[in-house]
């Protein structure tokens, strides 16, 4: 099927563009800080996986690349243009307006752990709502597109039904159509998997998996680190509101150097021992 | 003994009277609906000035007792500025901006109760203010607001009943104007108060009912 433009297969010659920049991102709540100064790139089709203890800063750092929290100081950089700039302490500040805000922020998709679906919106109106409303396509064609994008998320035959009447897998499911529907050039999910129930859980990450596939370029903070592992170009560990290492799944993963990160993934690591023969055959066949 | 006649022989100025009070119930309404969705929405603007007036504005009109507000608009506020204020107008206003302060807080509760992850999600796909509020918020809110909004509607049937302290012709005016020549204040009282009864008691019915519907709806 016909997928954004930011999975044509343009993307995969040009690989090394930066779809996404942060420099020095600081965030306060109040006196507290929670993000110290976070540099992050990721590439067009790139999947970068954040882990990180709880309050660690993950959800914040996240929300930081929408706007939906307000860095204290640092640059954003979305696909070449400035979203956010401003020095630290200092006055200096790019000023866009809140519609150029609005324009640049709909280029991000943003995956919620609660789903946030519009409870009175059927499934098909929620994905048709960021295209019609905020891109102001016909009818006709956003409703098409919405329901491509609903088809290839397994939700056919729930199309008109009302978030309430579905699972809290399929509710998420929609949330990622919504998302996708506004063609973003980078997906952002909040452990998007971790109000679900168990048996839930496969179905989302299956469709994540599909979206990676196809060349979404995507950022995700997930507690499950087998995903993580399955899923990720790289993974970033974060702690206390800095980077604290990074790299392939498997170095962070499998050899971490870090004391905290060791001791984070040290369950994992545990139970990757004895998996370990089939994650290297796995990961031997990924590359 | 309880004379019917007093009553039947002045139907015709009680009915007056209804219509009066039905007239400034629907006038007051309606304004204080602009004014407390243009007070409660400036409340939530995140502007300080505008939300520190809206604040004062609420807390003016809820914590004056309308008897003040109304006396005061009809006889302090011409002196103060100056300018001819009809009983009508000052009727008008009174009562509208007082219900108007206590729409505005049911509104801004409203808002406020709606997920705040219905914001994110609605800003996460580069929504303005103006369409979040237009097309995700108020829906949700609006249908919360419906039973408060429906009980401080009938409040404000009641309260108009002050009106006839400032000589508005209003039914509880025309009761005294009748009593004040027939001697009979039990029957017309009785009579005032039946009407209100009347009228009050079935939208008091269907309002429990919408929140009934509305508590299922969530
Ligand atoms: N709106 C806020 N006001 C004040 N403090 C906040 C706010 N949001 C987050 N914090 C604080 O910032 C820190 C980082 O929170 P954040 O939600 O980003 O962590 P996280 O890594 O996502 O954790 P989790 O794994 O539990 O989701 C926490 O200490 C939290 O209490
Ligand atoms: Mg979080």
């Amino acid at each position: 099927m016909n997928m954004p433009s930011a999975t044509s297969p343009a993307i995969h010659e040009n690989a090394t563009r930066e779809i996404l920049q942060l420099h020095r991102i600081c965030l306060q709540f109040g006196a507290k800080h929670v993000l110290k100064g976070v540099d992050l790139s990721v590439k067009e089709g790139e999947v970068v996986v954040l882990i990180g203890a709880s309050g660690s800063g993950k959800t914040s750092l996240l929300r930081c690349i929408n706007l939906l929290n307000t860095p204290t100081s640092g640059g954003i950089v979305i696909d070449e243009e400035v979203l956010f700039h401003k020095e630290a302490g200092g006055q200096r500040q790019t000023m866009i307006s809140a519609q150029e805000t609005n324009r640049i922020r709909s280029s991000t998709g943003m995956v919620f752990q609660q789903f946030n679906l519009f409870p009175h919106m059927t499934a098909l109106e929620n994905v048709m709502e960021g295209p019609v409303i905020v891109k102001k396509q016909s009818k006709e064609q956003a409703c098409k597109r919405a329901l491509e994008l609903l088809g290839l998320m397994g939700l056919e035959e729930h199309v008109s039904k009302y978030p309430r009447q579905l699972s809290g897998g399929q509710q998420q499911r929609v949330a990622i159509a919504r998302a996708m529907a506004m063609q973003p050039k980078v997906m952002l999910f909040d452990e998007p998997t971790s109000a679900l129930d168990p048996e839930l859980v496969g179905e989302v990450m299956k469709a994540m998996v599909e979206l990676a596939k196809r060349g979404m370029t995507m950022v995700i903070v997930t507690h499950e680190l087998g995903f993580a592992f399955e899923i990720a170009d790289r993974v970033v560990f974060l702690d206390q509101g800095l980077v604290a290492e990074q790299g392939p799944p498997d170095k962070i993963l499998l050899h971490p150097e870090h004391p905290r990160l060791k001791s984070f993934v040290g369950r994992f690591h545990e139970s990757a021992d004895l998996l370990r023969p089939f994650l290297e055959a796995r990961q031997a066949e990924k590359s | 003994m309880f004379d019917y006649t007093v009553i039947t022989n002045n139907i015709g100025l009680l009915w007056q009277g209804l219509l009066m009070t039905l007239y400034f119930t629907v006038i007051t309404i309606s304004a204080g609906l602009v004014l407390g969705l243009f007070i409660g929405l400036i409340q939530l603007s995140t502007f300080r000035p505008l939300v520190i007036f809206g604040q004062i504005y609420v807390e003016f009109f809820r914590n004056i007792p309308l008897l003040v507000t109304l006396l005061w608009v009809y006889y302090a506020f011409p002196i103060f500025a100056g300018v001819n204020v009809t009983k009508f107008w000052a009727g008008f206003i009174g009562l509208s901006c007082y219900v108007g302060s206590f729409y505005a807080e049911i509104l801004r509760a409203g808002v406020l109760s709606v997920d705040p992850g219905q914001t994110d999600a609605a800003t996460a796909i580069g929504m303005s203010y103006g369409q979040r509020m237009r097309r995700i918020i108020l829906p949700q809110a609006f249908k919360k607001m419906i039973p408060p909004l429906a009980g401080q509607s009938i409040i404000q049937m009641k309260n108009t009943t002050l009106l006839s302290t400032i000589t508005v012709p209003d039914l509880l005016y025309q009761a005294g104007y009748i009593s004040s020549f027939t001697y009979r204040p039990m029957e017309i009282y009785t009579a005032v108060g039946g009407i209100f009864l009347v009228i009050l008691v079935p939208l008091t019915l269907l309002s429990r009912k919408l929140e009934k519907s509305g508590a299922l709806a969530k």
